[in-house]
């Protein structure tokens, strides 16, 4: 009870926090750092985007917007709307307060299934000493604290920019698998990847998580136990009927089921057609949706906008010739495909967890990232920090991250405004950047694999 | 200078905005000593109008008028630091008006008492405009003695020249201004701001009525225009398009569309040839065919197909897009909610 009243007290004071900040828009001037704000998600290039299409002309033209057009409905109006004496943007940044804090609620209700399943495949492993011998933390109170606390999550959210949404939605898509409710899912997961391209790579992991269930730990510690010992109860959720396991079968406990894929399949199938009849009387005088899709996911993978960013790209494609710029485009984006794969089959006992990594990876190689994606896969990095704790390099990387936080705006002060740097000076924050976002990626899945591998030991030194 | 004052103030009223006017002044007069008024400049013994007010951009002043400069403005050929207000950013499809007054003579006209822009100069310049495609016509307008000659020498197409006297003549002076004690405008240019003051933006007085309203007797000398070079009709052409800014406009019922439309959807446009036709022909008009969708039943229906007339036959009935979008998003909320709380 203490710790509930704790965790609701620093829940209201971020949001105030974040309230407070938001009254002090000019001095912060966050819409305009290339770190919070990109050609995507920038909130001024979407209010000039709904002053477009107020005018009767195509809200793409002149290459400023290039979201969505449902998301110019929901926002457009909300930029225009001006209070006397109060901000501007004030009501489109309450609404981004308002997704943080429903990020951050299902975050720990993801962080509570996840650990409840955790205990549970530890019972029936007969590995309940481990739960009690270490402390373990709830991981959701943690993880929705982190995310509502980072410095990265605040400046996001006052920053005037639309990630919070994003992030939104793919909480929700994570949520919806871990509790196997088919339909939240595939609505996260569609408005995700219609926002940005990215998250359909989610889409693995959330299959996976439809039809495994939460994360466990390997099916073979399962196996091995249905062999030594005579029949295990299931744990099962939602409505879904599991498995009953004989002793003399060897199924695995948690058998994949194909039907909350099937379901999820179809849901996909629909909001996907709702999405885009919406989004074709939308813009059914300007183009329709193949010129949509061509402003919107075209741009992300032709990298058409160089402007600097966090990232690594722009400073590649500066200088690239012509010639071979629709080949280094396939290569890098074939390098965050190719990563999928292999994850899947390492991880796919995990799904939160390999969600967690593509977030990760996608955020570092996409083509205009920005801090958004960071506060995102480090909000759902503290669901595992029981099977993290003993992840190294954290001080170091801990410590990186705040370097980079300070030194990548002075970097890039002094290259445009003050003219004594050049692009080299902030391209080499960038650089450090996704090293340390490398860092993290590898260490973080080194030590969830050697925590497992700590479960077999444990859970055969028991046999 | 109260001569180019004038006419700067008068084009500037019929719509040719700053940035389209290049101003070169000697610019001696208003600040000088021995002006009576300091910092004003008239045109007028009356003093209605002063002419050196506030809106008013010199792009060449003092010193910096001079026949160098001024040919460098026609030709284009400036150094790399010249800013773009002091270019003549013309291109092939100008009409650019040039008016030049002072003190002139046989094939030749005085730049700040110290040096002479000759009339074969002139030629050059424009021919060398006319190869560089700097101007599509080019209405020349010269105010000095024997000014005619100064355009004697043209032979580039697309120019049309007046000047205000011819070989032998001298222009003079319109009035004395007993106060400040100068003559302060010249008669071709009273009259011709007299026209343009009967004139409003509007109208559709031709280039021959200016032509033909300069009275020799009035003028105390023969304004003389060549128009061998002007392929044009004179009274076909409207003033305005050299002494004002207006565009031909065409009113159509259609939004205006930010990119190219491929196939389907054709809109009409009639242009009016005649300027002086009614209003009812004005009017252009454009349509969505429907009998597109005929032709689209022909063929053999592949997806594209079947999602085309889909989209012709619902989309493109839903008048309001912006309040279906908006009730489509509404919906949503509602229709995950239930769908969600129906799954447990």
């Amino acid at each position: 009870m203490e710790k509930t009243r704790w965790f609701w007290v620093w829940v209201i004071t971020s949001l105030f926090f974040r309230l407070v900040l938001i009254y002090f828009p000019e001095n912060l001037n966050l819409g305009f750092r290339p770190e919070v704000a990109t050609p995507l998600t920038s909130l001024r290039r979407l209010a000039e985007g709904y002053w477009l299409k107020q005018s009767s002309m195509s809200p793409y033209a002149g290459s400023m917007y290039h979201g969505s057009p449902m998301l110019l409905s929901i926002l457009g109006p909300l930029t225009v709307k001006r209070i006397e004496g109060q901000p501007s943007h004030l009501m489109c940044s309450l609404l981004f307060v308002v997704a943080d804090l429903v990020t951050a609620m299902l975050i720990r209700a993801t962080g509570q299934t996840l650990q409840l399943a955790y205990s549970q495949s530890l019972r029936s492993l007969n590995l309940v000493s481990l739960l009690e011998s270490s402390e373990t933390l709830s991981a959701g109170d943690i993880a929705a604290l982190v995310y509502l606390w980072n410095p990265l999550t605040i400046i996001t959210c006052v920053g005037s920019s639309t990630s919070p949404i994003e992030n939104l939605l793919i909480v929700l898509s994570l949520y919806g698998a871990c509790l196997r409710i088919a339909p939240l899912a595939a609505f996260g997961w569609v408005l995700a990847m219609h926002l940005s391209l990215y998250p359909v790579i989610l889409i693995i992991p959330v299959i996976l998580l439809l039809g495994y269930g939460p994360d466990a730990p390997p099916r073979k510690l399962f196996l091995q136990k249905n062999s030594s010992e005579n029949g295990n109860s299931p744990s099962c959720h939602g409505n879904y009927p599991c498995n009953e396991v004989t002793s003399q079968e060897k199924l695995p406990l948690h058998p994949f089921l194909w039907r909350p894929v099937m379901h999820f399949m179809l849901w996909a199938s629909f909001w996907l057609f709702y999405v885009f009849v919406l989004c074709s009387i939308s813009l059914k005088q300007h183009g329709g949706l193949l010129e949509m899709l061509k402003r919107t996911h075209g741009f992300i993978l032709t990298m058409e906008d160089l402007s600097p960013n966090i990232g690594v790209l722009w400073y590649f494609f500066a200088e690239v010739f012509d010639f071979f710029r629709d080949f280094f485009l396939i290569v890098f984006h074939i390098n965050i495909l190719f990563m999928i794969l292999p994850l899947a089959i390492r991880l796919k006992h995990r799904p939160c967890f390999l969600a967690f990594v593509y977030i990760a990876i996608s955020s570092m190689l996409k083509s205009y990232p920005s801090v958004g994606d960071s506060a995102l896969y480090l909000g759902i990095l503290g669901l595992f920090i029981n099977e993290l704790a003993e992840m190294k390099f954290s001080f170091f990387l801990f410590c990186g991250y705040i370097g980079v936080s300070l030194l990548s705006p002075v970097m890039h002060n002094l290259w445009i405004w003050r003219g004594t740097g050049n692009a080299n000076f902030y391209f080499a924050t960038a650089i450090a950047y996704a090293c340390l976002q490398i860092i993290l990626v590898v260490e973080s899945v080194g030590a969830m694999l050697n925590h497992d591998r700590m479960l077999r030991k444990n859970s055969t030194v028991k046999l | 200078m109260a001569n180019t004052l004038s006419l700067y103030r008068t084009v500037k009223r019929l719509g040719i905005p700053d940035d389209r006017i290049i101003l070169m002044l000697a610019d001696d007069m208003a600040c000088n000593a021995r002006n009576k008024y300091p910092a004003q400049v008239f045109n007028n013994e009356n003093h209605r109008l002063n002419l050196y007010g506030d809106n008013v951009e010199v792009d060449y002043r003092g010193y910096e008028v001079t026949v160098e400069n001024f040919l460098r403005v026609l030709t284009g050929r400036h150094e790399t630091a010249v800013p773009r207000s002091k270019r003549l950013l013309s291109d092939e499809g100008s009409h650019i008006l040039l008016y030049m007054t002072g003190h002139g003579g046989d094939e030749f006209l005085k730049f700040q008492d110290s040096e002479e822009l000759q009339s074969h100069d002139l030629a050059d310049a424009v021919k060398q405009m006319k190869q560089k495609r700097r101007f599509k016509e080019l209405l020349i307008m010269v105010d000095t003695c024997q000014a005619a000659t100064l355009f004697s020498q043209l032979h580039s197409p697309g120019v049309l020249a007046i000047g205000s006297s011819m070989k032998g003549e001298n222009s003079y002076s319109h009035h004395l201004d007993s106060d400040v004690g100068v003559s302060v405008v010249d008669r071709f240019t009273f009259y011709t701001l007299a026209f343009f003051e009967r004139l409003n933006m509007y109208n559709n007085a031709s280039l021959s009525s200016l032509f033909n309203s300069y009275n020799p007797s009035l003028l105390m000398s023969t304004a003389y225009y060549r128009t061998d070079l002007y392929k044009r009709p004179l009274d076909k052409v409207p003033v305005t398009d050299f002494f004002g800014s207006v565009m031909e406009t065409i009113h159509t019922d259609s939004a205006y569309r930010g990119f190219s439309v491929k196939g389907t959807d054709k809109a009409e446009i009639k242009a009016p040839l005649n300027l002086k036709a009614s209003q009812a022909e004005r009017r252009a008009l454009s349509a969505y065919h429907q009998d597109q969708i005929s032709d689209f039943n022909k063929e053999v229906c592949s997806f594209h197909c079947i999602w085309s007339t889909l989209h012709k036959t619902v989309v493109e009935k839903i008048e309001d897009a912006d309040t279906f979008v908006n009730y489509g998003l509404v919906v949503i909320i509602p229709l995950v909610a239930a769908s969600t709380w129906l799954w447990r």
